[in-house]
């Protein structure tokens, strides 16, 4: 494992995790991981299919329970933490929404559940571009159309820290421009970004940070300027670090 | 806690399942007022006319259950539980009272057709006609069976997460399994939630089991399944 921050004691990181560990049955889906998010950061979580990345993502936001370690947000356990539609965005595939109910009633009951003004549907809405689409049913929407509703629920509370897993996925091109610099922008005002994703020529242009896992273990964490520093791009490095290189391998762990 | 009700309600409204049940309870209402109101010959005891106005709790059960293992399925449970600013078993205590509340709805639109159209039918039997205490009798052992039969489904459904597996089992405990123990041990099987219930909506009269006992037992089996639910609920992961 290579790292080129050692700050998973930094008691300001706005994400820790620390010895994480999740198995299902005898099977090892995420083994003794430990990483930090710095705040005011987009940081890209990646790995092979297979490689742990939505099962880790799940127990940093609590859904799922770790079988030993623990993730921290803004220093708290995530387990003692209150949910809080401000605090934690999070957006994990699929989008969570009922194929029979509409793109607005869907974010309705969440708005709802979350204690946000109504008002906030119809801003998310329109950050997103679906507007228009908002009274059709969930199941006509295209793979970008509820990856876009998927965004606008974890942008319903104008959270701190927005978890994404795969969230280009599906997007049209210029919903990957957009995304992109929304999440640029949010970091600039101080908000911080966890994401993972495949697309890794995209997502060299937007995080800041990078953690890679292989079979549910680190392989490796650093900052995208050190990457630039040295001439390696992202692909190198994930190539280089889970041995997938040519292969199309998925590592062996399960998501 | 009002504002994860309203969230739940709002969820438990917008799809079309709700009309769905509305139109079969109110098909089933009519169906049972003519098949035991006209077909079923000589009608002259108050128990039997008020069969013909009985509800079936077991639709009010799957109402509950399809929606509450819906949100596993359609993996709505997870997004819920990240937002609600409560912990896991409060969000389902407030989806199973949301199915309560839309239960009750239910249960009053079948109960209003049941009245209308069993009443004037009944005119024509002979016998004691029914007061309307007896009729407010029967449509408030309705309700109640109606209500815990949704919130009963609502536990079930959050347990078992899956509606398919949940439904099947439900039909055939309801059609298959509880008739049969009724016929080998008839106390028995009205102390199981379908057979109280049934005694409850005066779908089963002359039996071993008072009107005011089944609604006891239901509840009882209501509680602790809805306990067990909120238990495991807060314990395992969400997908």
């Amino acid at each position: 494992m290579t790292s080129s921050r050692t700050s998973a004691a930094d008691p300001a990181a706005a994400i820790r995790v620390e010895g994480l560990t999740k198995r299902y049955g005898r099977r090892t889906a995420v083994d003794d991981l430990s990483f930090t998010v710095r705040p005011g950061t987009v940081t890209g979580f990646f790995g092979p299919n297979g490689a742990g990345k939505t099962t880790a993502l799940k127990a940093v936001v609590g859904l799922a329970r770790p079988t030993a370690g623990v993730a921290f947000v803004r220093g708290t356990p995530v387990t003692a933490l209150r949910p809080d539609a401000r605090l934690l965005g999070v957006h994990i595939e699929p989008c969570g929404a009922h194929p029979g109910r509409t793109g607005r009633a869907h974010l309705r009951s969440l708005a709802a559940l979350a204690g946000l003004p109504r008002r906030r549907v119809s801003e998310v809405l329109g950050l997103v571009g679906l507007e228009d689409a908002a009274a059709r049913r969930v199941g006509k929407y295209s793979m970008g159309m509820r990856q876009r509703l998927g965004l606008a629920a974890a942008l319903l509370g104008d959270p701190e820290i927005l978890v994404l897993d795969e969230p280009v996925n599906g997007l049209d091109p210029q919903g990957i421009r957009w995304l992109r610099t929304l999440l640029r922008e949010r970091a600039a005002q101080g908000g911080t970004v966890l994401l993972s994703s495949h697309m890794l020529g995209e997502a060299a242009r937007t995080v800041d940070d990078v953690v890679v896992i292989d079979r549910g273990r680190l392989v490796h964490q650093g900052a995208m300027a050190d990457l630039e520093r040295t001439g390696e791009s992202l692909e190198d490095v994930f190539f280089a670090r889970t041995g997938a290189a040519g292969s199309g391998g998925t590592g062996g762990a399960g998501r | 806690m009002r504002g994860l009700l309203r969230g739940e309600l709002i969820k438990a409204v917008t799809t079309r399942a709700v009309l769905g049940f509305a139109v079969g309870g109110a098909a089933f209402a009519v169906l049972n007022a003519l098949v035991i109101a006209v077909a079923s010959g000589t009608l002259d005891k108050v128990p039997e006319k008020e069969e013909a106005l009985s509800g079936l709790p077991v639709l009010l059960l799957l109402w509950g259950l399809v929606g509450a293992a819906g949100e596993y399925r359609h993996r709505t449970a997870a997004p819920a539980a990240l937002v609600a600013r409560r912990g896991r078993g409060s969000v389902l205590s407030a989806r199973i009272a949301a199915y309560a509340l839309t239960g009750l709805a239910l249960g009053v639109l079948t109960s209003a057709v049941s009245v209308g159209l069993a009443l004037p039918l009944l005119g024509d039997q002979p016998g004691p006609a029914l007061t309307a205490g007896d009729v407010g009798a029967v449509v408030a052992g309705n309700l109640v069976a109606f209500v815990l039969s949704a919130v009963l489904g609502a536990a079930l459904g959050a347990l078992i997460r899956s509606p398919v597996l949940g439904v099947v089992v439900m039909l055939v405990v309801n059609f298959a399994v509880v008739p049969l123990l009724s016929g080998a041990w008839e106390a028995g099987a009205n102390l199981t939630p379908f057979g109280a219930a049934g005694v409850l909506s005066r779908m089963t009269h002359d039996t071993t089991l008072s009107v005011v006992a089944a609604g006891w037992v239901l509840a009882a089996w209501t509680a602790a399944v809805a306990l067990a639910a909120v238990v495991v609920e807060r314990r395992r992961d969400l997908a």
